[in-house]
């Protein structure tokens, strides 16, 4: 066998930059901005406008943020939203892909793209075109739900988080669903005739066999929903157009926009580096826990 | 999830970080709002000016202005999308444009911003005081301190009314808020899905303009201090009334304003008037054909003798901290502003109603309007413009007390809270807020 020799500095650089420039420039560069910003505070001198200048306020501005009681609220709204979206999300995707990937469905590649076909439209589109139904004054579907009866009030005050959950279910789904049936077609078919010969079903062959073998793509799509759930904005910085019930500070995300909308730039980066460290902590505490029984 | 994660990763490098990421890192953006005013010295050779605005067809006006100016060219640029996010951002990066378009409300957050630059200098822009709505002049040069941005166009406010709906059941359109809910009551009586109006939270512009009608002042300057009397009696006052009609379900509380839900509201007769501003009869006309000769426009409900009247909304052409021809940008910005044919234009092309005095005078605002029953719509506006406080001012973190003001309805309206409980999160939100950036201030008068 040859030996190939390794290849010079200059060739790895040359294959590198295309990925690490833009990663500097936009990604590293940012968080480092970031998180120095939120070291800061607003100085002031003299007048009715004064002066503004920034100085360094060490935790001051982290203080801030752990003292605010609508950060706190809306880390609490969108725990709710996590605990209950993500798994109804996820079942379901997990449903679908083993129904797939079972002998029982027929005209499966009409399934695959229709049940992916949410992902292909543009999330705040989406929220607009959910928005819509969502209103008593154009939904065709309340209009139906009036005619027999019922009188569901999707924007009301205690309706509306599930109201946004329902279009990321709606838009995610398939995605996941995706990711986890690319997962099960790369299982061996060896191992179903094996279980088979044993005496196992269908049944048994999907939640003793495929789910435990495709565990570690269910926890990546998992991690990928829990950092998902704790950046959300579109779907509800949208609902929030037509209803008074998602407030300027409804997700992390949100609160941090507003902030920084009024000016608060060192607040909203303190903001926006607790949610980050946040996120970071459970999708990989999440990971930590599920590792071993996952078999990552 | 993962493209959720981009998208939002997007939203906090550009919200969060402010999209800081181009501006020069500077530690101390310092730059004074020093008291003596720059010179202001022609430009020797030709000049390209910017102008940053949110009005439609701006373009075209600018066009008639750079083909008798050959040598002063201006280049407009929409940031309907972003306004002060663009703005605020460039400031950021020291890439501000010349004259930027700011609305009155938001005139002492961007000063305090160092947004500025005072033309006190340039006889044209400063000798135009007299050419404008005095509380317009009043608010953008601070009461006279200099000129750091010249009245483009205003919003006297008035009351949208179906006369139809009125007169099918006999009840006489109110002059007095008295009135007005007394004519709520009537009509809501005689057809039960039908209100008077509805009260929108999330829109604190539009409550302003009430406050403003009845002199709520929210802010003075006095002792090197802001004196923030947010909560007061006044505010409390319009507090108090529309939270009675709210509880009295009176007026309805799920419809945004401008939105397609209010319009076919709107459309189904279920809502009898609007309370609203000079811009607003272009959205009417436009999004309600079926509706023509049915709305007219009154002026709004008034409070006591006085007969006073608010404004919702207008803006001001501001001189930007950066530019390098502020000659130039105060000639342009004086002929955009009052020129009669640019104020036509503007009118026309972005229904601009001008802050101008001879703008009220334009010949379009002299003609019956078809859709109105060819009645004088302007005339109204104009009586409006003559009847509110010039002596009424904005706060430095507006934006943020505006945010808390409608968060607070918000939950007001849902039963959480009532709306004189709104202002009282409203009058801690603008102390929290100067707080937070430096800004000395003090609770009431």
């Amino acid at each position: 066998m040859r030996r190939g020799h390794r290849p010079g500095a200059g060739t790895i650089a040359a294959f590198l930059t295309p990925f690490f420039l833009p990663f500097v420039l936009f990604y590293l560069v940012p968080i480092g901005y970031a998180l120095w910003q939120s070291f800061l505070v607003v100085r002031r001198s003299g007048g009715q406008y004064g002066t503004s200048y920034t100085a360094f306020g060490g935790f001051e501005q982290y203080v801030q943020v752990f003292q605010n009681d609508e950060f706190w609220a809306s880390i609490g709204r969108i725990g709710m939203f996590g605990i209950v979206q993500v798994p109804v999300m996820l079942f379901t995707a997990l449903v679908m892909a083993l129904l797939l990937d079972s002998p029982l469905l027929k005209i499966k590649g009409f399934f695959r793209t229709t049940a992916f076909m949410p992902y292909a439209v543009p999330g705040i589109i989406a929220a607009i075109m959910w928005s819509y139904l969502y209103s008593p004054q154009l939904s065709p579907v309340i209009d139906l739900l009036n005619d027999i009866g019922l009188h569901p009030d999707f924007l009301g005050p205690g309706a509306v988080l599930w109201s946004a959950a329902n279009i990321s279910t709606w838009l995610w789904t398939g995605y996941n669903m995706l990711i986890m049936f690319s997962a099960l077609q790369s299982i061996p078919q060896e191992l179903y005739e094996a279980a088979r010969i044993d005496g196992a079903g269908n049944w048994t062959i999907a939640w003793r066999i495929k789910v435990p073998i495709i565990a570690p793509s269910i926890v990546m799509t998992t991690v990928f929903s829990i950092i998902g759930t704790l950046q959300l904005y579109s779907e509800p910085a949208v609902l929030r157009q037509i209803s008074s019930n998602i407030s300027s500070t409804y997700t992390p995300n949100m609160l941090a926009y507003s902030v920084a909308v009024g000016n608060n730039y060192q607040q909203a980066a303190a903001i926006s580096v607790v949610i980050a460290v946040i996120t970071f902590v459970l999708s990989f505490g999440f990971m930590r826990l599920t590792s071993k029984k996952a078999g990552l | 999830m993962s493209s959720t994660v981009t998208r939002t990763r997007l939203v906090i490098a550009a919200a969060a970080a402010g999209a800081v990421v181009l501006s020069g890192c500077s530690s101390s953006d310092s730059s004074s709002d020093s008291a003596s005013a720059p010179s202001c010295e022609p430009s020797k050779g030709k000049v390209t000016l910017q102008y940053w605005n949110t009005v439609n067809g701006m373009d075209k006006v600018v066009d008639l202005w750079n083909k008798e100016h050959p040598d002063i060219q201006v280049e407009s640029k929409n940031i309907s999308n972003d306004q002060y996010g663009a703005i605020n951002n460039a400031l950021k990066a020291g890439t501000a444009p010349d004259l930027a378009q700011v609305g009155y409300d938001q005139l002492p957050t961007e000063r305090s911003q160092d947004a500025f630059v005072d033309a006190s200098a340039c006889k044209t822009a400063a000798g135009a005081e007299s050419k404008f709505v005095p509380w317009t002049w009043s608010q953008a040069s601070f009461g006279g301190e200099g000129v750091f941005a010249l009245p483009q166009d205003t919003g006297p406010m008035a009351m949208y009314v179906r006369t139809d709906i009125f007169k099918k059941y006999g009840v006489p359109v109110p002059t007095t808020w008295d009135e007005y809910t007394t004519a709520a009551e009537k009509l809501h009586k005689a057809d039960p899905k039908l209100t008077i109006t509805f009260f929108d939270p999330n829109n604190a512009e539009w409550f302003n303009g009430l406050l403003w009608q009845n002199n709520a002042q929210m802010y003075s300057y006095s002792g090197d201090k802001w004196h923030v009397t947010v909560e007061s009696d006044q505010s409390k006052q319009v507090a108090d009334y529309w939270q009675k009609l709210i509880d009295d379900k009176l007026v309805r509380t799920d419809l945004a304003n401008g939105s397609t839900q209010m319009f076919a509201a709107y459309q189904d007769d279920e809502v009898a008037t609007q309370i609203g501003a000079a811009w607003g009869y272009t959205g009417i006309r436009d999004n309600l054909p079926d509706q023509a000769g049915k709305w007219s426009i009154v002026p709004m409900p008034t409070w006591g003798a006085d007969g006073n009247s608010g404004d919702w909304g207008g803006s001001t052409v501001a001189f930007m901290k950066g530019g390098k021809h502020l000659y130039e940008a105060a000639e342009f910005n004086t002929w955009l502003n009052t020129d009669p044919e640019a104020l036509a234009m503007a009118n026309e092309l972005g229904g601009l109603y001008p802050a101008s005095t001879d703008g009220l005078e334009l010949p379009a605002l002299s003609k019956g309007v078809p859709y109105y029953n060819n009645e004088k719509i302007f005339d109204v506006f104009a009586a409006s413009s003559k009847k509110i406080d010039t002596d009424f001012s904005w706060g430095p973190t507006q934006k943020t007390v505006n945010l808390a003001l409608q968060d607070a309805m918000a939950k007001a309206v849902a039963g959480d809270g009532t709306l004189t409980g709104a202002l009282a999160a409203a009058q801690s939100s603008a102390l929290k807020s100067m707080d937070d950036l430096a800004i000395p201030n003090t609770a009431g008068k």
